[in-house]
């Protein structure tokens, strides 16, 4: 039953799928905008609470053999076939609110633009970059020759993944600027930050690890090998306070997923 | 006298002097070809032994999740770890939650597949890039060939002879994820512990820390850190690649930086010394 809602369709009914979700969508958004605010409230919450129970059900529900097309022991419940469209209808739910930002974006640059504010610059890059990127991803996927296989290869791999390359490779530049003008040792924690950062820096490195490379490889003076001490500071001293502020965030995680879950978050999601 | 004048000197260092000395430190080195032999560390050396313990045949999700950005750590990890498994014939498909992974790893594995005898399809597969990965595993790992669907050549699942008998994350031998990000966390929570799977992960120098509990509870079997882990790895395998070569670059930037750190230091103390004797004689 479920594989026959859930068929991939091909031709002419994908397209007329994607038009009827388009409509559907936009009937639905329709509704929504005209919704009163008192209604808009229970109906996130309720939409927010089902959401996450079915999820949290299909997790904890027992599950029973429930063997699939090549595999015999698939384990399962009665939610288990729904696990995979769900996935699909929120991966679709977020390239939703992708379209949200890039309406929101288009706003923010396009007045600034009509207006001639101040930043009226980059904002008319901003929009001859998305325009760019956009057209031509779309045209190497419906008429992928080699002009537009090639242009779109230009502006994706040589401008973005160069522009990525260099905006990481800046904090190089600041890094070392930085590490003349502020890490200033005033202070005994200060110091200790220091030497553990110069130890660590040394281990981590192949020159460095030549300094010590010529202590025995076992007993004692072992030990004092840089690549032996950064080893014991990360597993050792670092891992347990990385483990407790682990421990901090995943309680807090918790609880923020419960508050969202059972609708008693404030802010953005409920108050206007 | 002498020593005000070396106060004065570097109180008035510019930090364009400085960026030179770094873009000196860093491409000097790559016009000469120094093989640094280094000690292998137990993450690498343990990460080297889960690989070569699988099977011939096996089937190995390679998740690469990085972008240019961190290409300097990431490209040398994952190429070291494809040469490892397309030595012993292990079969792999390619899943990408960076867009720019999905180009990155398809031009490694092209330019490498000829020299092992793979064939694109028949032995490995590249899936491409997919948004949203916490709800993707979600799909995933119960259903791979409807999740899946079709590879980036537009092929279905079921006519890639390398998804033959994948059905379910039972059916991955292992788990591979070359990150710059947070990905191998999401995958840890929503796929390595669903399914028991035997995950390892390659990951940049900053994020060691955090890397080293999963590897403490079990949950990752075999880690490679940062770009010395490449190097190690490159080592292991006899081969020299990109991590070998940029060895000496990264270690004078690095030294570069400690020199730096010392020299303000110092530079500090002495203004500090030199103003309290100032104020002592007055």
């Amino acid at each position: 039953m479920f594989s026959n809602l859930f068929h991939p369709l091909h031709g002419s009914s994908w397209y007329i799928a994607i038009l009827g979700c388009f409509a559907l969508a936009g009937i639905l958004i329709a509704i929504l905008q005209s919704l009163p605010h008192a209604l808009r409230r229970p109906l996130i919450r309720i939409v927010t609470f089902l959401g996450g129970l079915y999820y949290a059900v299909e997790y904890f529900w027992p599950t029973h053999s429930m063997p699939i097309p090549g595999s015999p022991k698939h384990m399962g419940n009665f939610l288990t076939p729904f696990i995979s469209p769900a996935a699909n209808m929120l991966s679709v739910i977020a390239g939703w609110t992708i379209g949200l930002g890039t309406i929101n974006l288009c706003q923010i640059h396009g007045k600034r633009l009509l207006h001639a504010k101040e930043g009226k610059l980059n904002s008319l890059v901003f929009f001859i970059a998305m325009i760019a990127m956009f057209t031509l991803a779309v045209l190497k996927q419906a008429h992928p020759n080699l002009i537009n296989k090639n242009l779109y290869m230009l502006l994706f791999e040589g401008l973005y993944q160069a522009l990525d390359s260099t905006m990481f490779a800046l904090v190089a530049f600041f890094l070392v600027s930085a590490s003349y003008r502020a890490f200033r040792v005033r202070t005994g924690e200060a110091t200790l930050l220091m030497v553990i950062a110069m130890v660590v820096m040394l281990g981590q490195i192949a020159l460095g690890q030549q300094l010590t490379i010529h202590l025995p490889d076992h007993g004692f003076w072992h030990n004092f090998r840089v690549e032996i001490i950064r080893d014991w500071i990360l597993t050792k001293a670092s891992s347990a306070s990385v483990r407790a502020i682990a421990f901090g965030i995943g309680i807090g995680n918790l609880a923020v997923a419960l508050r969202v879950w059972l609708g008693l978050e404030r802010g953005a999601f409920f108050d206007s | 006298m002498q020593t005000r004048n070396v106060i004065r000197y570097l109180n008035r260092i510019d930090r364009r002097v400085l960026y030179t000395l770094l873009i000196i430190a860093i491409t000097i080195p790559f016009f000469f070809t120094i093989q640094i032999r280094v000690p292998i560390s137990r993450q690498t050396e343990q990460l080297y032994k889960v690989v070569e313990a699988l099977p011939q045949n096996s089937f190995v999700l390679f998740g690469a999740d990085w972008s240019a950005s961190t290409r300097g750590e990431n490209r040398a990890q994952s190429k070291a770890l494809l040469i490892h498994l397309m030595r012993k014939k292990i079969h792999f498909i390619i899943l990408c939650f960076d867009p720019q992974a999905k180009t990155l790893m398809q031009e490694m594995v092209t330019g490498m597949q000829k020299e092992y005898g793979y064939t694109d399809g028949v032995d490995w597969a590249n899936f491409g890039y997919r948004t949203d990965q916490v709800n993707f595993l979600k799909g995933f790992g119960p259903d791979i060939p409807t999740t899946l669907s079709m590879d980036i050549n537009g092929k279905r699942v079921q006519d890639l002879p390398v998804m033959r008998g994948i059905h379910t994350a039972h059916d991955i031998t292992m788990l591979i994820n070359v990150s710059g990000s947070t990905t191998t966390e999401t995958y840890i929570d929503y796929l390595q512990g669903s399914y028991n799977l035997k995950m390892v992960a390659a990951v940049t120098s900053v994020m060691i820390p955090e890397m080293i509990n999963r590897l403490d509870s079990g949950q990752l079997v075999g880690m490679m850190p940062g770009l010395q882990g490449a190097i190690e790895y490159e080592q292991k395998l006899g081969y020299i690649g990109k991590a070998s070569a940029a060895s000496v670059s990264a270690s004078v930037a690095h030294l570069l930086i400690i020199a730096l750190i010392l020299l303000g230091n110092i530079y500090t103390l002495i203004e500090k010394r030199m103003s309290s004797s100032v104020r002592g004689r007055n």
